[in-house]
């Protein structure tokens, strides 16, 4: 029997990957992991390609056992990580032995936490991605019981007798915590605002319970559109923030539909899309403004950092006599 | 096409481009094709185009190109021959709809806004043949021109959390059938027993913009003689 990674406590947990892009055109929102920074450093730790499938866990206490040595990364929200009850650091690649529980629990200062494997997990794919698509009825939570089969075999890596950690690598971690900066850049839609548009820039914010993948709904002072008229439907962007009737922003995340039908205010810049995805119903929100370029040179640097991590990761792998399997 | 249309930035990833000139056709030709040209030149980068009435959203990875890579691309895509390109002939699609009661839960609504009757409004919204204009939110919807209501549809003041699949609304001057459940914020006149998507092909959906709908009442004893049963283009 192939080996596999049996889940034992599920939580609220799915097999994700970076979404499903290049089908705006036909309707289809591109999904994903909603934290994709620490879903691709999770990646790189283990010598994955960035789109390797990986495991996305929400909120609730998840555990899991392989059937065989594996090497593991958990990076996002802080947590408590431990291997049979004994801690162990986020953010570097791990050695799990065949038989050992792996768990994490107490999620805090953030929502989600990704796991991933080296050699990635198998996933059912839809469109060449096995994000779920809950419009679509795509994917599914994980279950107790489950058994995802592992893509690669591990030698056991590890000091028999200390428990030093193996790796430091040393990826930058992303702040966490209760209250979020998030960066937006202007939208094509501002001027409908008029004056009151500085609102977003002067307010706090707080994400309300109504909050999922496909955007997040925030109270607080909201700009009033001064426009009136009609808007036909248009292809709005990930991270757009929109001003529909009533008193709450709503900022759409990556399982948006593609088009709407109200003025886009603001967008979230793509490198604050990852710690948007990390903020829960009660924290605060504020919004800071960055010009188009500010956000292209974030992006562009944090995109360095990921290969960089990549690089260091893959080092260690290869001093390791650990094939590094990225296809690319 | 630098006069007619207008290119503006949206987010760090993304450009919107409005078409400007001519009538409602015209535009929507133009967007349409920009975008075929668009997925032809296959700059790298760029990963999706969402063309719709009037409006085109090109999105990119801004570490592999730029806005301004973007932009020259669009500007020399519009200065070839805007409005032109591949246009296939038009499928026909019949949608049976049982109108109003639970199905169109908002019809009477839709009817007082509109100061006509209900009966009216559901002569006008069968009456025409809609052309889909682009596939949107939720997911593929055939998003089409509304039909000739007297004025323009408003949106609920309350989206519902969740619609039916195959519900058919309207909202402003825009007519769409739900193809999946979903949230949403339209008035529902009905709803049709098709399924509307094929989940298992490669497009997804058997219509593509340029196609032309026509629906059709129903009595709701009928429902189970089509429940089931697939859209596909016919004759109508």
């Amino acid at each position: 029997m192939a080996d596999t990674l049996t889940v034992r406590q599920s939580g609220h947990a799915t097999v994700q990957d970076l979404g499903r892009p290049g089908r705006s055109r036909y309707g289809l929102p591109v999904n994903g992991a909603l934290d994709q920074y620490s879903a691709r450093v999770a990646n790189a730790l283990c010598g994955n390609d960035d789109t390797d499938p990986l495991i996305e866990i929400t909120a609730l206490d998840f555990s899991c056992t392989p059937s065989t040595d594996v090497l593991v990364a958990v990076t996002g929200a802080p947590a408590d990580l431990t291997v049979d009850g004994i801690p162990q650091p986020q953010w570097e690649p791990l050695a799990v032995r065949g038989g050992q529980t792996l768990a994490v629990r107490g999620i805090r200062l953030g929502l989600r936490v990704y796991l991933a494997v080296y050699g990635s997990v198998h996933a059912e794919s839809l469109l060449g991605s096995c994000a779920p698509d809950t419009i679509l009825g795509f994917g599914r939570f994980l279950r107790p019981g489950d058994d995802l089969a592992l893509g690669a075999q591990c030698p056991p890596i590890g000091h028999p007798e200390f428990r030093h950690p193996l790796f430091r690598i040393r990826p930058p971690r992303p702040r966490f915590g209760e209250s979020w900066t998030i960066d937006v850049t202007d939208g094509p839609d501002i001027a409908e605002f008029g004056d009151s548009a500085g609102r977003l820039l002067s307010s706090a914010y707080v994400v309300t319970p109504s909050s999922n993948h496909i955007g997040l709904r925030m109270s607080g002072p909201v700009p009033q559109r001064v426009a009136s008229g009609e808007v036909l439907s248009r292809g709005v962007p990930v991270g757009a923030v929109e001003v529909p009737a009533g008193d709450q922003l709503l900022v759409l995340h990556r399982g948006r539909g593609v088009t709407a039908g109200y003025p886009v205010l603001a967008v979230v810049t793509s490198t604050s899309l990852s710690p948007l995805g990390q903020a829960r119903p009660g924290h605060t929100i504020r919004f800071r403004h960055r010009t188009v370029a500010e956000a292209v040179a974030a992006h562009r640097t944090e995109r360095a950092v990921i290969r960089s991590v990549r690089h260091r990761a893959a080092a260690v792998l290869q001093s390791l006599d650990l094939p590094v399997l990225t296809r690319r | 096409m630098a006069e007619g249309a207008l290119i503006a930035d949206c987010g760090d990833s993304a450009i919107v481009v409005k078409a400007l000139d001519g009538d409602a056709e015209h535009r929507w030709r133009v967007v349409h094709s920009l975008a075929d040209a668009i997925e032809d030149a296959g700059l790298a980068g760029v990963h999706g185009v969402v063309p719709t009435y009037d409006s085109l959203l090109v999105e990119f990875d801004p570490g592999l190109t730029d806005h301004e890579a973007v932009r020259r691309m669009v500007r020399r895509a519009a200065g070839a021959q805007p409005g032109s390109g591949r246009r296939p002939a038009p499928k026909r699609f019949v949608v049976p709809v049982v109108y109003g009661g639970e199905h169109g839960p908002d019809l009477p609504e839709v009817a007082r806004q509109l100061g006509i009757t209900e009966r009216e409004v559901v002569e006008i919204h069968s009456g025409a043949v809609l052309t889909v204009r682009c596939l949107g939110a939720p997911v593929g919807a055939p998003m089409m021109d509304g039909p000739p209501f007297p004025r323009p549809v408003p949106r609920l003041a309350s989206p519902r959390t969740s619609v039916p699949p195959g519900s058919i609304a309207v909202a402003g001057r825009q007519a769409v059938i739900c193809p999946l459940r979903s949230p949403g914020g339209w008035p529902l006149l009905g709803r049709t027993p098709l399924r509307i998507l094929d989940l298992g092909s490669e497009q997804l959906t058997p219509y593509q913009p340029g196609d032309e709908f026509r629906f059709v009442p129903i009595e709701p004893g009928q429902w189970d003689d089509y429940a089931g049963s697939a859209l596909a283009a016919g004759h109508g």
